[in-house]
């Protein structure tokens, strides 16, 4: 919203009053012309000859102004206020591709791309697997609020949360349900609590077992996940082929697997306490050291990692409009904006493995 | 230093003529007892048929063409300004750039859809140009700016799209938004700018609304809980005189008469004598509602209904039951719906504000929209009815005036309210759903009409400390 002002080639309300209507037009082309004065010396100044005005603040724009978005480079494939997009790695402030699929959250990694349609009022939803053409491959329907969704780097495993009831990760009551599918061999597992869980060292039945936000290592058989029981939420490694559970740090929420898998982003809750908001914070797998980032404003996300040193994440402004941001992983710099007006953000290479 | 400003300005009009630049088009800015403010775009973009699936958004240029065929998408809003509007000029400046030039600078169409996203509107998905011609600009130069006379649509605050098309080959090239200095502005001007004669010492008109006896209704859902959102929120009730209205979900956690006594009572409950409520889904954790009936009395109508309505000076008031499934459903031929029917085909007032809990529109993540009360909006629609305020998702969320399918109506469109700000804990945003005009999910507050005899002028009221704010006027159908 711009506040209103008034225009410097105006007189505006004051001392006008004997000016000829000559002598107004007269200062209205003057300041028509000075503003392009200072246009053509911003031009002199500016290093690489851009051929507009830099203005401050104006996010990357497309170099030359051709808006294609590069085939062969890496893009960021995101959502745009639901509709699935992408932009280039390259220049993500840049143009963008706005595709007419619909997706509550979507991920892509080599090809495969996972959508969860936006639920009905019951509760319904539906997990669409796409290739990078758009043709859907697989559908499973599914009962939940769309909330967390991942694929593995290969492309072959897909992992989702739903909210099946209550609706929030900050406190209250809630309930949530993680399932994995494995796009080669078809098999699928709805429900990741049912796998044989070891909390704290001890084996663990609790009813109260929920599990969101996977991510998937490099053998596209273990992943992490949060596992919450008792008032703790804890970071738990899993198998899909062995189907357990065993948690590894307490405090650890939406893990993210950084590229060399040596460290996980995660959600961490400020004061131990969801109902707070989240610090972004990255955890060290094997020394378990933890380090906040930059990023002081609540994050509320399963975070992704852009290479080994960047983490991206969504943040919503107070109107609903939500922008993607990067900061360093390592606890240094400032976030930067890297795409506004987006959510769900994912990395993919066009060739597979290449990463 | 006027005279020399002036001098100074004929003397660079001079060598900008000797340059080319013979369309000099910016003027008529400086007039007695007149006020202007200036406005950049809220949102800017253009779309290329050659590219179909691209979003320009975040460029900072803009381009109209026809081959590729380039339209541009520009919005302003337009706030704070008081008095008649007696002028309103888009203008636009081409890019510095080789090729910004064209025979054509496009033509200025108003646009009714003002809720398209700036990051979101490809040529695929584009929104129509579908409103009157404002202007067109003739051939343009790089670097110059250029006007469109826009007072036929700009007549005072609001949202305003207007949308560019060439019929030339050869397009021309603006600066967007993201430009900074040369972005387009929206120059609104007040005041007694046809004045033939200025007065020598301009005293502008005050335009301050004088205070009106018309009746107030104030209120919002979602409210009372161990939290100390409502005691923010009743504090707001404590200066504002009226009826108060509850939209639901009035006290956490199941609306036991306990829950009542404990959330409710200390904070809203000062306002118990003035208060018609609705029941939200929390009230129904207890059976049958039977706190929220048991602490509020005949103010909620009839136990085990919970719909009902009463009038304030020329307006109907609607208070209904979304939480169909505990009362026979929401259906067209339900016991409520005929009871609507019946309630609007009597009613004489002009106006008519209906209110409940469960959303039929809204771009809240937490709750989807309840198509279940789709019959009831069709209802009130058969009637003309001017304004639906509902809770449930906890934020503030204004749409543009829809008909029952949820679109763009301002003839006879409904306009919706989600407030469901009245103290219980803010819910996020999901995907922002079509004519979705204002959203906020970071300040409790309430909702405020003001019910003048054949319109209305809705605001919202922040909690002490808080900005956010959001306010506007409608005619009654």
């Amino acid at each position: 919203m711009s506040d209103p002002s008034l225009p410097e080639s105006a007189g505006a309300s004051s001392g006008g009053g004997g000016l000829s209507l000559r002598a107004r037009v007269s200062i209205a082309s003057a300041v028509a012309v000075l503003l392009a004065a200072v246009a053509v010396v911003a031009i002199v100044v500016a290093p690489s000859g851009t051929p507009v005005a830099a203005g401050p603040g104006a996010p990357g724009r497309g170099a030359g102004g051709s808006g294609v978005i590069r085939a062969d480079g890496p893009r960021l494939q995101m959502l745009d206020n639901g509709m699935l997009a992408a932009v280039s790695l390259d220049d993500p402030g840049g143009p963008r591709i706005v595709t007419s699929q619909r997706c509550d959250r979507a991920y892509a990694a080599a090809g495969t791309v996972a959508c969860l349609r936006p639920a009905s009022a019951l509760g319904a939803t539906r997990l669409s697997v796409l290739d990078d053409g758009m043709r859907e491959r697989r559908s499973i329907e599914l009962t939940g609020f769309p909330n967390r969704l991942r694929v593995s780097d290969s492309g072959r495993m897909i992992a989702w949360t739903l909210f099946v009831s209550g609706d929030s990760y900050a406190g209250g009551e809630f309930s949530t349900r993680a399932g994995i599918l494995d796009t080669r061999t078809g098999r699928l597992a709805t429900s990741v609590e049912e796998f044989a869980a070891v909390v704290d060292g001890r084996p663990n039945r609790a009813a109260d077992l929920n599990v969101w936000g996977v991510t998937f290592t490099r053998d596209d058989n273990r992943f992490y996940a949060t596992v919450a029981t008792a008032g703790h939420r804890y970071l738990a490694e899993g198998d899909f082929a062995a189907k357990t559970l065993r948690t590894v740090a307490d405090g650890v929420e939406c893990p993210s697997l950084s590229p060399d898998g040596t460290r996980v982003a995660f959600k961490s809750a400020v004061d131990g306490d969801p109902a707070r908001g989240w610090r972004l914070s990255v955890l060290d797998l094997a020394s378990k050291r933890v380090v906040a980032t930059g990023e002081t404003r609540s994050v509320d996300d399963q975070a992704i990692w852009l290479d080994d040193r960047t983490v991206a994440y969504g943040l919503q402004r107070s109107d609903g409009v939500n922008d993607v941001w990067a900061v360093p992983a390592d606890g240094t710099g400032t976030p930067r904006l890297l795409v506004p007006g987006a959510n769900s953000p994912s990395v993919e290479v066009p060739e597979a493995g290449e990463r | 230093m006027l005279r020399r400003k002036a001098t100074i300005a004929t003397f660079l009009a001079a060598v900008s003529v000797t340059a080319g630049t013979a369309v000099a088009v910016l003027g008529d800015a400086t007039v007695a007892s007149a006020a202007t403010a200036t406005f950049t775009p809220v949102a800017d973009t253009y779309v290329d048929n050659s590219v179909t699936t691209t979003n320009y958004g975040t460029s900072a240029q803009l381009g109209v063409d026809n081959s590729p065929v380039k339209r541009m998408f520009l919005k302003f809003t337009v706030s704070g300004v008081s008095g008649t509007v007696t002028g309103a000029k888009l203008r636009v400046h081409t890019d510095d750039v080789s090729g910004a030039e064209s025979p054509s600078g496009g033509t200025y169409k108003a646009m009714s859809n003002t809720t398209w996203s700036e990051t979101g509107v490809t040529w695929a998905n584009q929104p129509a140009i579908d409103g009157a011609t404002l202007g067109s600009v003739g051939s343009v130069v790089r670097n110059s700016w250029y006007e469109v006379d826009v007072t036929s649509y700009v007549k005072g605050n609001g949202t305003f799209s207007i949308g560019v098309t060439s019929s030339s080959s050869d397009g021309a090239d603006f600066d967007s938004r993201e430009s900074g200095s040369t972005a387009p502005q929206l120059v609104v001007t007040t005041g007694t700018s046809s004045t033939p004669t200025p007065t020598p010492t301009p005293t502008p008109t005050p335009t301050t609304t004088p205070p009106s006896g018309d009746p107030v209704l104030v209120g919002a859902g979602d409210i009372a809980n161990s939290g100390s959102g409502d005691t923010a929120t009743a504090a707001l009730l404590d200066g504002i005189p009226g009826t108060v209205f509850t939209a639901g979900d009035d006290a956490y956690d199941n609306g036991s008469t306990a829950d009542f006594n404990n959330y409710y009572a200390p904070t809203w409950g000062r306002h118990k004598a003035r208060t018609r409520p609705v029941a939200g889904n929390h009230e129904y954790n207890t059976s049958g509602a039977s706190g929220y009936f048991g602490y509020f009395g005949s103010a909620a109508g009839e136990q085990g209904k919970g719909y009902y309505s009463y009038n304030l000076g020329n307006w109907h008031i609607v208070a209904l039951n979304s939480n169909c499934s505990s009362i026979g459903g929401c259906n067209a031929g339900s016991a409520q719906e005929q009871w609507l029917r019946a309630d609007l085909a009597a009613n004489t007032r002009p106006c008519t504000l209906a209110m409940w809990h469960h959303p039929r529109f809204t771009s809240g993540s937490n709750h989807a929209p309840t198509t279940s009360v789709g019959p009831l909006v069709q209802a009130l629609y058969d009637n003309n009815a001017e304004v639906v305020v509902t809770g449930h998702n906890h934020q503030y969320e204004r749409f543009a005036p829809m008909n029952p399918s949820g679109q763009l109506d301002n003839a006879r469109g409904i306009r919706h309210f989600v407030v469901g700000t009245g103290g219980a804990g803010m819910y996020n945003f999901g995907t922002i759903q079509p004519n979705s005009e204002v959203r906020n999910n970071n300040t409790f507050g309430v909702l405020k009409f003001t019910l003048h005899s054949n319109s209305y002028t809705w605001q919202f009221v922040p909690q002490s400390g808080k900005t956010f704010t959001d306010s506007g006027t409608n005619s009654c159908h």
